[in-house]
């Protein structure tokens, strides 16, 4: 009887956990799209006003922020001093692939991630400040897309999670 | 007949309707329909195992 009282438990605790994390997942997307907007223009100004190289410029944004999407930039940058040869866009497409897993960015963000670094390195420097602007549109579409997203499914999710377990034993024991 | 069947059926008919009312006020009315479902095809589960009970026995009785 004891056994079965601890299953139960252990399966609420498990399934609203599961809820609680997801709906924290969404909510943080909108706060983590606006980061890396505002890393982006950190980037504009860098390099059109003081023409800094790629990689220093990274590390940069990177030491002056603290959210995990500081990461991409930190990566890229690490990528391209470990292997010379390889080409700024496809460095920043590592960087990404390895690094999305610890932010809370949907597969559509990521669309727009790795298309900007698509351009990265491939033209001169109006090129550059007009694709780092289509992003920056881009991705002030996708947050207000998350901030509507949020409003409807953060408590939704935390609820389904307990409901969720309450069901599963109910049925189940 | 065991009172333990009862309960378990009021539990899981006020759990659906929490449901329902949570997916209904998000927006999600199709899912709320298929829990709906889903938690009638579950009690009916529950259920057809003593309707089966009921029926012979009443056949016991009437002895046919």
């Amino acid at each position: 009887m004891a056994v079965k009282l601890f299953g139960c438990f252990i399966v609420f605790i498990s399934s609203s956990l599961l809820g609680y994390i997801y709906s924290k997942k969404c909510s943080k997307r909108p706060n983590e799209l606006r980061d890396l907007q505002g890393m982006l223009q950190i980037f504009e100004n860098e390099i059109s006003f003081l023409s800094n190289k790629l990689t220093d410029a990274f590390y940069k944004i990177y030491k002056q922020n603290e959210s995990p999407v500081s990461n991409f930039f930190k990566s890229t940058a690490e990528i391209l001093q470990k292997r010379p040869e390889i080409s700024a866009s496809e460095a920043w497409k590592d960087a990404v692939k390895l690094n999305i897993d610890a932010t809370s960015f949907d597969k559509e963000d990521e669309k727009v991630i790795i298309s900007f670094g698509k351009m990265l390195g491939s033209s001169d420097l109006e090129g550059q400040i007009k694709n780092i602007r289509l992003t920056l549109n881009q991705l002030k579409l996708q947050e207000q897309k998350a901030e509507e997203f949020r409003k409807k499914n953060e408590a939704m999710y935390r609820n389904l999670g307990i409901l969720g377990g309450l069901a599963i034993i109910i049925i189940l024991f | 007949m065991d009172i333990d069947l009862i309960f378990r059926i009021a539990a899981i008919g006020i759990l659906v309707s929490v449901l329902n009312a949570v997916l209904t006020k998000s927006g999600r009315e199709e899912q709320a329909m298929m829990t709906t479902l889903a938690g009638l095809i579950v009690v009916l589960m529950m259920i057809v195992k003593e309707i089966a009970n009921l029926f012979e026995t009443v056949k016991t009785i009437f002895q046919f």
